[in-house]
């Protein structure tokens, strides 16, 4: 071992091996999240969820699955081809590189890159590429009206996501996110700023199409939107996506407002993945609970609540900081 | 008030020879035949007078085709049926669609199944028939489609324009709840025009009728709204009992007011959550099936079906109710007394619900009026006309109850109105369960084979959606000789393109979901 160290350098090894941690935990919370759901949406819904594979259903998402790999891939007739088939992928690579500069205790974290948050945001945006490319790429009306709307909501929403997030960024003067968390070891940011939790927890139910923003599939509207033409595996594919920007997104609030991984007695990857998952829990609660907004309300609440709201918050911080 | 009327008729229009006929027997006050000549002066009259256009039908004689207009008010009870007789081989009647526009899509029925031109008419696309289909089916003889018709039975192939695409919803569509296909034009979100096609789940159980026994139809009524199958059984059961004079026992209509209101629970249930599910909310589906599923095994343990019902007689019902239904029927009561709480929470106060529904799909009372839609989209428009109030039938005019109406006439409304529908249902229930009588529950004196004697009849009742209504024609055998349904589907349908036009497209798929479609029923 000690031999391929020396061979190929401290560092690489180092990133193969958290390269592999991450894809572990990407599946895996792909996994937990899905049983998550759908159990707590089958409570909500007076059902009991999956309960047959496993104890209580735990490994149902293995089964679904195994199920979606064995698919045929079914390449619908005049589908541009290029677009069709780079979606998937182009919505899936930029989710994993994320979750590279999450730290998810004081010592697991792949890489600390001084400008943590925007990597996170700079990659995350690239969706919005992916949707397109589907939309478009699906040859398809209702894929393609799906794809305008998530355009329009992502750029509505990014602005609100990362405003929300510089009043904490100036408080600890770094994007750096494990210098967020170590700023918080006395008092949580959401006491400090209770309004850009909110807003960026608002904004990131948007950023991830989740009901009840989900404009971009919109069941009854658009049938499933930007996904309408695709099945199998290259579904699947979608679907990591989406659950894993959930985690990224909850994993993000959780950092700058909800102290990270600090927390008393409990090892801080537990503190981590609980209040994580928390947020998590919120979300697929939103999504049980409210109908879908309609279009031109959801850029509203953007552009005129959202957005002003945020910068507003933001004069008031910079002020208070440069007072005190 | 109808002699009124028919006085001020005659001198308005010469030669309008307007009659009053028996009501109770007939189920309409006036009858008037028109001419070619002054037909348009009598429906303007009927326009000015300010009474709706209720149904239109065409009956073939053999000898001339009989196109039947059946104007109605939402003021006093006096249905008026306007008949006009042409001539088979030049079938040709000048449109009404100008001064009543839900004309239009009766006249395009007619010109379908019976060859009858409409002219000036603005739309005659064929939109219940496939291609096919090269005859006339409601005619009594075998009449070929002339060849320059035959051209409109494939109109649908759209032409794309520029700045403009065309969307098909449907007919496999989540929101259409069945196989209605919408032509939409769409410029980005907004939707320029629509325009429903209909016909995908097409029967033809008009035509039916007219080759069975009576009795023999009987099942085929809950097979055309599978969700309020008691009205439609109330409908074409009240209306042979009218065309024969069978008596009904009192206990047989205390309990036919029961179960139809149970059944417009079950459908009004099924609609919120569906309407819910159109608007992205998932979860009040579910919690409806909840209260639903107690509905069904109630009615299932009388009726022995769960869906389609075929629970009414000629002169009574199939099965008497025991102590046991009239328990669990006072149970379900108060318990949805208790869930109408947590659907208020759940749905009437969420500002999301809210926001969509307000202001969505605006109707006003001279629409109603124009277009003829009936049933809870009429009530939300701040007209408070029902069928159960206006021409009672089984137990109601012995219960008292008040018809909810709202003013505004959007989306939220008509959600509101179905609301307090199923508040009233429960308290017509609860009234009829006191007063239900010891006694038989079906007349014994009915025949298997039915001969009633010749003559027309037509008959509404209140369904879930609307007015249903049925026009049976005898001529002295043991087959109708024509049988016509009204559905209120298909009236409410006709103001769609209305609603839809200028909308998002998520406001349309509102709009549509809050008139409360049943395909089938669309379609007969």
């Amino acid at each position: 071992m000690n031999e391929i160290i020396n061979i190929v350098g401290k560092e690489v090894v180092r990133n193969v091996i958290g390269l592999v941690g991450v894809l572990v935990v990407v599946v895996v919370n792909v996994l937990i999240l899905t049983w998550v759901e759908r159990k707590v949406s089958g409570h909500m819904q007076r059902r009991i969820g999956p309960k047959e594979v496993g104890p209580f259903g735990l490994i149902q998402a293995i089964a679904d699955g195994i199920k979606l790999l064995g698919k045929d891939i079914i390449t619908p007739e005049d589908v541009k081809k290029p677009l069709y088939f780079l979606a998937p992928i182009v919505i899936f690579i930029p989710v994993l590189v994320s979750f590279v500069v999450i730290p998810f205790d004081s010592f697991l974290q792949v890489k600390d890159i001084n400008v943590g948050i925007l990597v996170i945001f700079a990659f995350s945006s690239l969706s919005v590429l992916s949707l397109l490319l589907a939309g478009w790429g699906s040859n398809n009306k209702y894929s393609l009206i799906g794809a305008m709307r998530s355009v329009a909501q992502n750029i509505a929403y990014e602005i609100p996501l990362l405003l929300a997030l510089l009043p904490v960024i100036f408080m600890c003067n770094s994007f750096s996110l494990k210098d967020v968390v170590e700023a918080q070891k006395g008092i949580w940011f959401v006491v400090y700023h209770p309004i850009p939790f909110l807003i960026y927890f608002i904004a990131g139910v948007a950023e991830t199409n989740r009901t009840p923003f989900d404009l971009a599939e919109a069941e009854s509207e658009l049938v499933a939107g930007f996904h309408t033409e695709y099945s199998g595996m290259r579904f699947a594919l979608f679907f990591l996506a989406e659950y894993s920007n959930i985690f990224i997104i909850c994993a993000v609030a959780t950092i700058f407002f909800l102290g990270g991984y600090q927390g008393p007695i409990l090892p801080g990857i537990i503190w981590f993945f609980i209040k994580t998952y928390a947020l998590a829990f919120i979300i697929v609660w939103f999504r049980w609970t409210f109908p879908r907004v309609r279009f031109d309300q959801l850029l509203n609440f953007s552009w005129k609540v959202l957005i002003p709201v945020s910068f507003l918050w933001l004069l008031i911080t910079g002020g208070m900081l440069k007072i005190l | 008030m109808v002699t009124d009327v028919i006085k001020k008729l005659n001198t308005a229009v010469a030669g309008a020879e307007a009659t009053e006929t028996a009501y109770a027997e007939r189920g309409y006050n006036i009858s008037i035949s028109a001419s070619k000549d002054n037909l348009n002066k009598i429906v303007q009259f009927f326009d000015d007078e300010k009474f709706y256009l209720e149904d239109m039908l065409c009956v073939d004689y053999k000898d001339y085709l009989e196109v039947l207009y059946f104007f109605n008010n939402y003021r006093f009870l006096c249905r008026t049926k306007v008949a006009l007789r042409i001539d088979p081989a030049n079938p040709h009647v000048a449109t009404m669609s100008n001064i009543f526009d839900g004309a239009a899509w009766y006249e395009r029925e007619i010109h379908e199944f019976f060859g009858v031109v409409f002219d000036n008419h603005p739309n005659m696309g064929y939109f219940f028939l496939h291609d096919g289909i090269d005859f006339y089916p409601l005619r009594k003889g075998k009449v070929p489609v002339p060849p320059e018709d035959k051209k409109r039975l494939s109109a649908f192939n759209v032409e794309e324009e520029e700045d403009a695409f065309t969307i098909n919803l449907g007919p496999q569509h989540p929101s259409t709840h069945g196989v209605l296909r919408v032509v939409l034009k769409m410029d980005g979100e907004y939707v320029i025009s629509a325009e429903p096609v209909l016909g995908y789940l097409h029967r033809m159980q008009e035509k039916m009728g007219e080759n069975r026994g009576f009795m023999q139809f009987l099942p085929n009524t809950g097979r055309m709204d599978y969700l309020g199958p008691m009205s439609f059984n109330a409908a074409y059961v009240c209306t042979v009992e009218k065309l024969c004079g069978i008596p009904v026992p009192e206990r047989a209509q205390i309990i036919r007011t029961i179960t139809i209101e149970l059944n417009r629970l079950s459908s009004h249930l099924l609609w919120l959550g569906a309407y819910l599910a159109d608007l992205g909310g998932l979860t009040p589906f579910l919690y409806v099936f909840d209260d639903r599923e107690q509905i069904n095994d109630i009615l299932e343990r009388i009726t022995g079906s769960r869906l389609t019902y075929c629970y009414m007689r000629f002169g009574g019902l199939y099965n008497d109710v025991d102590e046991q239904f009239v328990e669990g029927t006072r149970a379900f009561v108060k318990r949805l007394y208790e869930r109408f709480k947590m659907y208020e929470t759940l749905v009437t106060k969420n500002v999301i619900f809210i926001n969509r529904t307000r202001g969505i799909g605006i109707l006003d009372s001279e629409k109603a009026r124009k277009y003829g839609f009936s049933g809870p989209v009429l009530r939300s428009v701040g007209i408070p006309y029902d069928i159960r109030k206006v021409e009672p039938y089984a137990a109601y005019d012995r219960i008292a109850f008040d018809v909810p109406h709202e003013m505004t006439g959007d989306a939220l409304d008509r959600y509101m109105i179905r609301v307090h529908d199923m508040e009233v249902s429960l308290k017509i229930i609860e009234q009829a369960l006191d007063m239900l009588p010891e006694g038989p529950y079906v007349t014994e004196k009915v025949p298997k084979k039915m001969k009633p004697p010749k003559g027309d009849v037509y008959h509404t009742v209140e369904s879930p959606r609307g007015e249903v209504g049925v026009y049976i024609v005898s001529d002295g055998t043991d087959t109708p000789y024509r049988m016509h349904w009204r559905v209120p589907s298909f009236s409410n349908l006709i103001i769609f393109p209305y609603l839809a036009q200028g909308t998002l497209i998520a406001d349309a798929v509102s709009s549509l979901g809050s008139l409360d479609l049943v395909i089938p029923e669309i379609d007969r």
